[in-house]
């Protein structure tokens, strides 16, 4: 009833207006959680050897993000101050937990290779921060939003870092073949470089000196 | 109450943790049974996958693995005297330790085992001994059937301490217990396009038809070589990359066949007499 009210009395408070689609789009691109912020650093290395973890992961992540950005903004006029970080963890671990058990009973083998990188997310910066950033501050459906931008941020980085790292590291794309046995037999070679921890540097390296010469980001 | 007063954050806190807490024991029991049943499968289908059944394929019908494993396979439990023992044994054995019997009525003889092994090595640890002395040392051995009804092969589980943490997999050995029919590997922690290749089916080919015996019939076991020496009857070639996690298999797999040695000898014997 009050969510009505309010959208009554503020007329800006639409479902995609402006202002929303800028909290979808920003941290995307001008400030992508972790090209920009440089967080969550941790799992988009470890798990983008290839495609489909990365991909498990991204949509585990965006489940954790949003859930425990709705459930902190509904308490945010609640919650003591004093314990306000201890409570997001316990919200925050319960999803992830949540997120665990459900990949172990539907997707096994995906649980098995990501094993301790999803109970990771619970330490993930990104979650904690946009719930101590964004969710205390605001109201369900903007962090919402939020939580779904910064989840797509952190998601594009991870597949295209996983697309260079099974490519070059594995001739493969989500498993299947993708460099021809041609071009084997010619004498290529896999580079087993892209599928230890510096492959993922380097790509990663990569992607953000491009996106930061695009969007002209300076650090002071 | 009021909203900054200690009460308030104690209520809130105890409501938190309550409702977080049984969110999650809702969601544990009740995605349970399908967890228990994805391990088993996962387990099954590379039991198969050791005797030459394509584990993809299997993990695909289920039901069909099961039944497959059913029809083929005679598990037998082995006591530290490798005298075999049947399943009613096993569970007094775990009635003992404090199980309800009637709980164990419908799990697997495979289940029992893996349920013995952790509640022994929990107690050992309370009484504060190594696992080893505590251990009663019971052990598995899937005999398997071919389909002229005739035991085709024997498969044995494997397991040590890779590089990083424990690898598991099950080993098939030929009738002449010398051998080796196939071997899987599926549970491991190992770096991923190295040590973690070990699932590879070029690996794992690799060990069909080497043999764990030398010409004395003593126990040499297999390893994992680098180079020329890799193409001897002992020897896999190893994984570029990956020679620490094939040192952990060579003293694993040794370990686990000597454990098993005394047994195939009697096997061997008992067969050799039979031709005889």
């Amino acid at each position: 009833m009050t969510t009505a009210t309010e959208t009554a009395a503020k007329p800006k408070g639409t479902l995609f207006g402006k202002k929303e689609r800028a909290i979808v789009k920003d941290p995307v691109w001008d400030n992508n959680p972790i090209t920009l912020q440089v967080l969550g650093i941790c799992s988009a290395l470890a798990i983008t050897t290839s495609l489909q973890p990365a991909l498990v992961m991204c949509i585990s992540l965006t489940f954790v993000l949003c859930g425990s950005n709705v459930i902190i903004s509904i308490l945010r006029n609640f919650i003591p101050n004093k314990i306000r970080i201890i409570v997001m963890l316990s919200v925050i671990s319960t999803l992830v937990i949540l997120v665990d058990q459900v990949l172990k009973a539907y997707s096994y083998d995906m649980s098995k290779e990501l094993s301790v990188f999803v109970g990771l997310i619970i330490t993930n910066c990104i979650v904690m921060g946009r719930a101590e950033a964004f969710a205390m501050a605001n109201k369900p459906w903007p962090s919402f939003l939020d939580g779904l931008g910064n989840s797509l941020g952190y998601s594009v980085i991870l597949i295209v870092v996983a697309f260079g790292r099974e490519l070059f590291g594995n001739g493969t794309l989500f498993g299947f073949q993708v460099v021809p046995q041609v071009a084997y037999e010619a004498g290529y070679t896999n580079m087993g470089l892209m599928l230890l921890p510096p492959g993922a540097f380097l790509i990663l390296g990569v992607i953000i000196w491009l996106q930061r010469t695009m969007s002209g980001h300076f650090e002071d | 109450m009021q909203r900054k007063g200690d009460a308030y954050t104690f209520v809130f806190a105890s409501v938190i943790c309550v409702f977080c807490a049984v969110v999650l024991a809702l969601a544990a029991t009740a995605l349970k049974p399908i967890q228990e049943k994805n391990v088993k499968l996962d387990v099954t289908v590379n039991i198969l996958g050791a005797v030459g059944h394509d584990p993809m394929e299997l993990k695909k019908t289920p039901d069909k693995a099961f039944e497959l494993f059913e029809k083929e396979f005679e598990i037998k439990i082995l006591d530290k005297d490798n005298a075999e023992q049947d399943r009613k044994f096993m569970e007094t054995e775990l009635a003992k330790l404090g199980y309800v019997p009637d709980e164990l009525q419908d799990l697997d003889l495979g289940t029992l085992v893996r349920r013995f092994d952790s509640k022994v090595g929990l107690l050992a640890a309370r009484a504060g001994q190594k696992r080893a002395e505590y251990d009663p040392g019971y052990k598995l051995v899937y005999v398997h059937r071919g389909e002229t009804g005739g035991v085709d092969a024997y498969v044995v589980p494997i397991e040590g301490y890779g590089l990083w943490d424990i690898i598991k997999g099950y080993l098939a050995l030929e009738t002449d217990l010398n051998t080796i029919k196939g071997v899987t590997f599926y549970e491991h922690k190992e770096t991923p396009g190295l040590g973690a290749r070990v699932t590879e089916a070029w690996f794992q080919e690799s060990f069909k038809g080497k043999k764990i015996l030398d010409e004395n019939n003593n126990l040499v076991s297999i390893t994992v070589a680098k180079g020329p020496t890799a193409s001897g009857p002992h020897q896999v070639d190893g994984i570029s990359g990956a020679t620490l996690t094939g040192d952990g298999m060579n003293v694993f797999m040794k370990r686990d066949l000597e454990t098993y040695e005394p047994y195939f000898q009697t096997l061997r014997s008992s067969s050799r007499s039979a031709t005889r």
